[in-house]
Parts: C-alpha cells; sequence; structure tokens
C-alpha cells in the first residue's frame, strides 16, 4: 500500500503546481456491539477502508475523500481543483508554518490488542456488565455499548512526512435507566483508551468497578431532592471540573476558535488565582495520547493557563502561522472522510495541595456535583453542564443527593472564583463533537468555586 | 444485486443488504473567509443476518460486489459467535410505497465552486455590517442513493438530495462579544436564499450588543423553532419510541389518549410533507414510510415502532427505522416531525407581551433526561421583551420538565421554520405562560 501512496503522490508532485499535498491512508477493522436488556442489537464486523486527500494550492485548502482505491488519482486532481476555485475567493493565502518532516512507525503500547482477543470473550465480559447492573432492582433498562479497532494508518506528503501507525483503540458505554416507584432516573458511563487495549477492562475498569459507579449514579439521582437555585459555593469533583475545562475554556483555547472568543486578548494576561494552572498535555491512560497529529506533527504539552496566566493555545501548522507560533500537534481527523481540524485530547486542571475535607469543613450551604450528562458551551465562555451525581453540602458536610439539575456560568468569570485546588487527579473519557467526532479525556482535582456558578 | 440475495441464503435463514452511496460537496467559511472545499464520496454497505436466531451484521466501505459478497461471510462468522436472540421474529415483508417525490438531479454534480460564490455573497453581505466578524459557516449539497433488499423481497431504491447554507455571526463592539449566532437555509434545491439567512442574523446580533438583565420569576416565554426543536427531541420524542414503551422507560406509557398539553399542540412525522427535506418513502429496513400522529390537539395518540419492537409488541412497524452507519445498528427515530403551526404570527405573538422574553437557542438540551421529562438549560442566545419589543440580550437559566411545560403553551406562531435535524423538522415558534426562570 505504502508504495501505491507514494507513486500516487510523486504522480501528483509532477502534475500540479501545489504547495502542499497530504495522504492519508486508513484501514481499520472495527467490532462493534450493542447490548440492549439481554439482546444483542448490534453484532457488528466492520472495515473502514479509504483515503484522505488535502492539496493546499494557491493559498487555499482543497479537501477530497473517497473509499474507490483505484481512483486515487482522480481524487488528488479534484482536491486540487477545489484548491484552486477556492482560491480565488480567498483574499489572504493560507500559509503553513515551517515543520521538520518526520519518517516513523508508531507502535502501539498496548498489552493485549483487541484483535487477539476472541469476541466470544467480549460478548462475555458486556454480559457479565449487564448481569451485575441488573442485579439492582431498581435497574430497568440497560443499554451496554462497546468498540474496538485495529488497523494501520499512514501519512504521506510531499514535504517527506511518512508515518505509519499501528492504530488501536477500546471504548465502553454504560446507559441504564432506573425506576423506583413513578420516579425514572438514568445514568451514563464511558471508558476508553488508545494506549491500554483489552487489559483496561482487567485492571482499570473491571466489570465491578464500573457497576458500582452507575448503580451508585443511578440510586443518588433516585433519591435525589431538587437543589435550590441559585448560586452557592460549589465543590466540583474532578469529571465536573474537566468538562469545565474542557467545554468552557478547552474550546477557547483552541485557535480556530480562540480568534473569535475572548481568550484573543487575554494571551499573556491574568485570568484566575495563581494556584490555577490548566493543560493541554499527555496523561497517563489519557484517550487523546498520540505521538503525532494528522498533519505529521510531534504532540507536546502545553499550558493553557500557567499559574493564572493565559499561556498558550492549542494549534495546527495553518494557525501556527498566522499566530507565530510554533505548531503543538492538535490537528485531528475523526477517519479518512475528514480533514483534520484543531482538537483537544487531554484537557485537565493541575493539582495543588488542598484535601477535599478541607476544601468543605467551612461550607454552611452549597453542593458537591461529580459527574455530568452532557455539556455545552459558546464562544463567550457561557457553559451549562447537566448534573447526573451531586449532594448538598450542609455544615462542612455532604448530605441528600440532587436530581437533574445542571450547573452554568460564564469560564472566565468563574475562573476568578477558584479558591481551593485539591490534591488528588481524575481523568473522564469522552468524546468530543466539533463538526467530527474525536476521542478526548478531561480531568483533574477536586476543585471549589466560591461564587461565579449558578446551579438549578 | 439478486445474486448478492441468492449468495446471502446460503448462510443465513434470512437476511438483508443495505447500500449507502453519498456525495458531499460544501464550502467552508471562516473567519470572513472561504476556507476550505470539499468534495466527500463515501459508498457503505451493511449486511444483516439471522441464522438460528443469531444475529450478524458486517459493515464495509464499498459497494463492489465481490467485497460485498466477503462482508456476508463475515457478517455469518459474527452470527455464528453471538448467542441467540428468542425474542427475534422476522425481518421486514414488501410493503406498497407511496409515490416518490420528484428529485432534482442538479444536486447530484453541482460543485463546490457554486458555493465558493454563495459563500462570498454570503460574506460580504454580513461585514457591510459594521462590528461583524463571520466566524464560521458551509454551505453545500448531500446526496444520497440507498438500496435496502432481502431476501423477504423487499427491494426499493430511492435518490435525493439538499443543500444547505449556514453562517455564525459574532458581534465585536467596544470589547463586547456577542455569542454566536447562527442562521441558515435548507432546501431540496440550489434556491438557498442567503440574504434571508444574513438578515436573520444580523438582527439577533444587534438585539445581543445590548445586554439586559434577566431576573427570577415566572414570565411568558417564546420558544423560537431551533430552541423548542432541540428541547422536544431530548426531553420528548425519545418518550414516543415504542421500544421504550415495551422496557417501561417512558412515562407516556398509559398516556394514549390523554392530554399531555391543550389544544395547541398537534404534532406529527411524515417524510412526505410538503416542506420535507427527508422526503424517504422507505426507512432504513425498507418499510413503508407513512404519517404518524404523535399528538393531535394535545392528545397522545401513539408509539412508533420499527420492525423488531413492533413485532415484539404484536403491532406493525411504523416504518420508523434508521440505521446508524457507524454501528449497523437499527434504531427508532424519526423522518419529518412537524409541529401543526398556528394563527398569529411571531411579530404579534411578540407585540402582546408587556414583559416577557424570546429564546434562540438553548444550551445543554441534550442534558435532558428523557426517561422522566427533566430538563435543565440555559437559554442563550435570550432576548427581553418589554412593551411588545424586544429590547436586547439575555441569558437566563429554565429548569423543569416538559410534561408540566407543555400546558402552559398559549401560542403558536403561524410561520414554520425547516429544520436539518435528525432527519428534517418543521417547526413553529411556541409561546409558554407562567415559565419559571433563573435570571443571571
Amino acid at each position: 500500500m505504502e508504495d501505491r501512496l507514494e507513486n500516487v503522490l510523486n504522480w501528483a508532485l509532477e502534475k500540479f503546481k501545489a504547495e502542499y499535498i497530504e495522504i492519508r491512508y486508513e484501514n481499520v477493522n472495527k467490532n462493534t456491539l450493542e447490548l440492549k436488556d439481554g439482546t444483542f442489537t448490534t453484532f457488528a464486523g466492520k472495515g473502514q477502508m479509504g483515503v484522505a486527500i488535502r492539496v493546499l494550492a494557491d493559498g487555499a485548502w482543497g479537501f477530497a475523500s473517497t473509499n474507490r482505491l483505484e481512483q486515487l488519482e482522480n481524487a488528488i486532481e479534484s482536491a486540487y481543483k477545489l484548491a484552486r476555485a477556492t482560491a480565488k475567493a480567498k483574499k489572504e493565502k493560507i500559509q503553513l508554518a515551517e515543520v521538520k518532516a518526520h519518517q516513523d512507525i508508531v507502535k502501539s503500547k498496548m498489552k493485549v490488542k483487541p484483535r487477539e482477543v476472541p469476541i466470544e470473550e467480549k460478548v462475555e465480559r458486556l454480559a457479565e456488565l449487564e448481569g451485575l447492573l441488573k442485579a439492582d432492582k431498581s435497574i430497568k433498562s440497560t443499554w451496554l455499548r462497546y468498540e474496538d479497532a485495529s488497523g494501520e494508518k499512514i501519512l504521506l506528503t510531499n514535504e517527506g512526512t511518512k508515518i505509519k501507525w499501528d492504530l488501536n483503540y477500546v471504548w465502553q458505554y454504560v446507559w441504564a435507566t432506573g425506576k423506583e416507584g413513578e420516579k425514572l432516573a438514568a445514568a451514563r458511563d464511558e471508558v476508553g483508551a488508545v494506549e491500554h487495549g483489552w487489559e483496561l477492562f482487567k485492571e482499570r475498569e473491571p466489570n465491578e468497578e464500573v457497576a458500582k459507579r452507575v448503580l451508585r449514579k443511578v440510586h443518588a439521582q433516585l433519591q435525589g431532592v431538587v437543589p435550590k437555585r441559585g448560586e452557592f459555593p460549589i465543590v466540583a469533583g474532578p469529571i465536573v471540573v474537566g468538562i469545565i475545562a474542557h467545554e468552557a475554556l478547552g474550546h477557547l483555547a483552541e485557535a480556530d476558535l480562540t480568534i473569535n472568543s475572548p481568550f484573543k486578548d487575554l494571551i499573556g494576561r491574568e485570568v484566575a488565582p495563581e494556584h490555577v494552572t490548566m493543560s493541554e498535555r499527555i496523561v497517563e491512560g489519557g484517550f487523546g495520547n498520540d505521538k503525532y497529529d494528522d498533519e505529521g506533527v510531534p504532540v507536546k504539552d502545553i499550558h493553557i493557563i500557567e499559574n493564572g496566566t493565559l499561556k498558550q493555545i492549542m494549534l495546527n501548522r495553518e494557525y501556527a502561522h498566522k499566530w507565530g507560533m510554533e505548531p503543538n500537534g492538535h490537528a485531528r481527523a475523526e477517519n479518512y472522510t475528514y480533514p483534520p481540524i484543531i482538537r483537544m485530547r487531554n484537557t485537565i486542571f493541575e493539582p495543588r495541595d488542598w484535601k477535599f475535607e478541607e476544601m468543605i469543613e467551612d461550607i454552611k450551604f452549597g453542593y458537591y456535583v461529580v459527574d455530568f450528562r452532557g455539556g455545552q458551551a459558546q464562544l463567550n465562555s457561557a457553559f451549562q453542564v447537566g448534573v447526573q451525581e451531586g449532594y448538598m453540602i450542609e455544615n462542612g458536610e455532604i448530605t441528600k443527593p440532587i436530581r437533574d439539575t445542571s450547573i452554568s456560568g460564564i469560564a472566565i468569570e468563574a475562573l476568578k472564583k477558584i479558591s481551593a485546588v485539591g490534591k488528588d487527579f481524575g481523568l473522564e473519557m469522552g468524546r468530543c463533537g466539533k463538526g467530527q467526532s474525536a476521542f478526548v479525556s478531561s480531568g483533574g482535582p477536586h476543585m471549589r468555586f466560591d461564587g461565579g456558578i449558578i446551579i438549578g | 444485486m439478486e445474486e448478492l440475495i441468492r449468495f446471502g441464503e446460503k448462510f443465513f435463514d434470512e437476511f438483508e443488504i443495505a447500500i449507502y452511496k453519498n456525495r458531499d460537496a460544501s464550502v467552508n467559511i471562516e473567519l470572513n473567509e472561504v476556507s476550505s472545499s470539499m468534495l466527500r464520496e463515501r459508498a457503505v454497505t451493511v449486511i444483516r443476518g439471522v441464522k438460528s436466531k443469531k444475529l450478524g451484521v458486517s459493515i464495509v466501505d464499498t459497494g463492489d460486489k465481490e467485497k460485498i459478497k466477503e462482508a456476508i461471510e463475515r457478517a455469518y462468522k459474527m452470527a455464528k459467535l453471538n448467542k441467540p436472540d428468542e425474542k427475534w421474529t422476522s425481518l421486514p415483508e414488501p410493503g406498497k410505497y407511496r409515490e416518490p417525490r420528484k428529485v432534482d438531479k442538479e444536486l447530484k454534480e453541482v460543485s463546490p465552486d457554486y458555493f465558493v460564490d454563495l459563500a462570498r455573497e454570503g460574506i460580504s453581505l454580513a461585514l457591510e455590517e459594521q462590528g461583524i466578524v463571520v466566524a464560521g459557516g458551509a454551505g453545500g449539497v448531500e446526496w444520497g442513493e440507498s438500496l435496502i433488499m432481502n431476501s423477504h423481497g423487499v427491494n426499493v431504491s430511492q435518490e435525493g438530495g439538499g443543500a444547505f447554507f449556514y453562517l455564525e455571526l459574532v458581534g465585536m463592539r467596544e470589547g463586547r462579544v456577542t455569542p454566536g449566532i447562527f442562521d441558515f437555509d435548507a432546501k431540496l434545491s440550489l434556491n438557498l436564499n442567503v440574504e434571508e439567512v444574513v438578515r436573520k442574523a444580523l438582527q439577533k446580533v444587534k438585539w445581543a450588543f445590548n445586554v439586559k438583565k434577566s431576573k427570577t420569576e415566572e414570565a411568558r416565554v417564546i420558544l423560537e423553532p431551533w430552541a423548542i426543536s432541540s428541547l422536544l427531541s431530548y426531553a420528548l420524542f425519545p418518550a414516543f419510541s415504542g421500544e421504550k414503551l415495551v422496557k417501561g422507560t417512558t412515562p407516556l406509557a398509559n398516556k394514549v389518549n390523554e392530554s399531555i398539553s391543550n389544544e395547541l399542540l398537534t404534532i406529527y412525522d411524515d417524510p412526505l410533507h410538503e416542506l420535507s427535506i427527508n422526503p424517504v418513502i422507505a426507512d432504513d429496513e425498507g418499510v413503508p414510510t407513512r404519517k404518524n400522529v404523535l399528538v393531535e390537539k394535545g392528545v397522545f395518540n401513539g408509539f412508533i415502532w420499527d420492525n423488531y419492537w413492533g413485532k415484539l409488541q404484536g403491532v406493525e412497524s411504523t416504518g420508523n427505522a434508521k440505521r446508524s452507519l457507524a454501528t449497523g445498528g437499527i434504531s427508532i427515530g424519526f423522518h419529518n416531525v412537524i409541529i401543526e403551526k398556528g394563527k398569529k404570527s411571531l411579530e404579534d405573538l411578540v407585540g402582546e407581551i408587556d414583559h416577557g422574553y424570546l429564546v434562540d437557542g438553548f444550551q445543554g438540551a441534550h442534558s435532558s433526561n428523557p426517561d422522566n421529562g427533566n430538563f435543565a438549560v440555559v437559554a442563550n442566545p435570550a432576548f427581553l421583551i418589554k412593551d411588545g419589543e424586544v429590547k436586547g440580550s439575555t441569558v437566563f437559566m429554565m429548569s423543569g420538565n416538559i410534561y408540566e411545560l407543555l400546558p402552559s403553551l398559549y401560542e403558536v406562531s403561524k410561520e414554520q421554520r425547516v429544520l436539518p435535524f435528525e432527519g428534517s423538522m418543521i417547526v413553529p415558534a411556541m409561546a409558554f405562560e407562567n415559565v419559571r426562570i433563573a435570571g443571571k
């Protein structure tokens, strides 16, 4: 396959006058299982294969994707023509930041790759998880989804980049509905990994742990009371801290969005107390970990907020040139049908030195929010996060659970109200949608907000 | 293709081939400029076979016959590994389809160049206004062809396409950044109204510059089409699924023929409605689509079904099967939901309010709980209405339960918008009274 791709690239270089040509080939085999209340409603093997082509000509992008390999030349020609046509409408020519061309083979760090596990074992594990959930009498319905992939990705560019990935992931999603009397409640749980293989489910996320977590969330809601609306001290757990980092702040630090956000004028300025540092970096077990991005740029750790000061943003080569900065490996594409765009990987708040008990001990009345269901933010950093597990804090103690509520605020204002940053750390795996889906993780320590967040 | 059915019959008791071919041509807009053009072509084939009540599915990125044969064998391997589903009855039988809508063939071949010009027009119109940034946008066509066949004789092919254009504007003036304001047009032809998209978006940005505080209070709230469609799609519509009835997880169980709102509310699903931009004659299992009335004058009329859950319940599929091309799985969904229009114009609805709110969009509608109808969303962009006029933009939280909100509907606008949302939706603005909001 590499030869075929290289030949096509050479053919294109002779035929077209382009500044940049990128060919990304993908051939991935997936297993997808869905277990809905005792029945495998999806039991699928999937072969996903195709090529993405991106051409920069006359300062504009053209993109084509195809799964007909015999027509690769046509696809390149289409991408080239599209770029030329777009260029006519463009005042400012796109340029790319210079990078070193890498030739590399990215090996998988998985101990047991999903393709090495017999499907019977995957089936058994899901059935067992369902059994554990359904053993609880209040669980009315469960929906378990599992997907894994094994395959290869090859990136070639006219600048000499040639990277081959051994591409693998595992992913699991649980949705459980509980009922007590007339009360219905639902909870979500998601785990996944790109560097841990089947061992994820053996060592880090065994069925017992997942089931315990899901049941805790469902029961918290079934027994939950409706919270008071208003602005109270909020202690947020790692998962909620993570979603605020991702949704409300992370997106603003994606260079293509920064440009239209309040972050644009805040780079280099103090945006939070000194004890707050938020990073976009490789994390142990991170779902967004990789060695290179889909432009062949090495993935670098960055600090979006460092000791309270807004410092760095996520870049691809185009925006790195625009901002006069170094690209840092955040161009990602969901699959061969999409061009790479600027995406997060693992967005986290860094831990400091507070203990959880110290954080809540002087709160007369407030809330402890543990887990979310859905979150969304605007370019002005206004965010909303649905809370699927939360509790009241009364006189320094965690008391009753709360149900079906959400928290909201303006993140750049809420940042200033962070009064304590915990010494612990937690990470949540998820998928982020920005026109395309990407595996990401987010997290941090427990954090306390004295104002800036409204509940209810 | 008949040959493939015969090939599959060697392995399975019954089986189905679904082939989808798509061609998308589009342009992207970024920061006041057309940034890129795309042409994406993809063929996906999904095989679903059942042997001794064991289901096997395989998905392959091709429409090529030989590769499909390999996929059939792969599906068979999967079926052998699966456990029998004792509830399985059978795949659908052939049905009678309605007359398909006439297709605009022009959409099949149109080049992205066409949209480069359209995008330029939209950008320059928007930039005529001071303090406006065209933060993003896109325009393009999606053309799709599908073929659904099964071993019981279902054999239906469809083709069609649609065009869309949207812009996201951000207002930046005197250090103030407005929320991103979207507007769009979507049609089954190239007849897109870019001027109208820009005009509507600009109007909202102008309102958004003037920030007003909202109070914590009970007030009249008008939900514009985009806002009401997102709220209903997550908090109410999943409850219409027959699967949830079987499982006892819909709050609408035992509510058939009972009122859930008032006579102003009528909701139905009909892909061949005259305004539909998703005019399918068959669902993803090849079952004929039809008009399914969900709520008539406030009264809940019944559930929607796919083949599997329908047969399990002893009722017919209502033609509401939707296939995920990512997993091959079938689930129950809508094609084109219509909320019946009312008599008054939106302008009159606003004009009649002394103090209230107009909501363009909700943040966090997807965090609603479909199993009980609870929601807690942020109205943003939202606007304050005072003495019958929009005075400026505001943000507030609205939390409650959809089944408590619906009875307080007091008016529906006579204008409906066509939204490219979950297939398509045709939705008016809906006005509610005594809505509890938490201001900021």
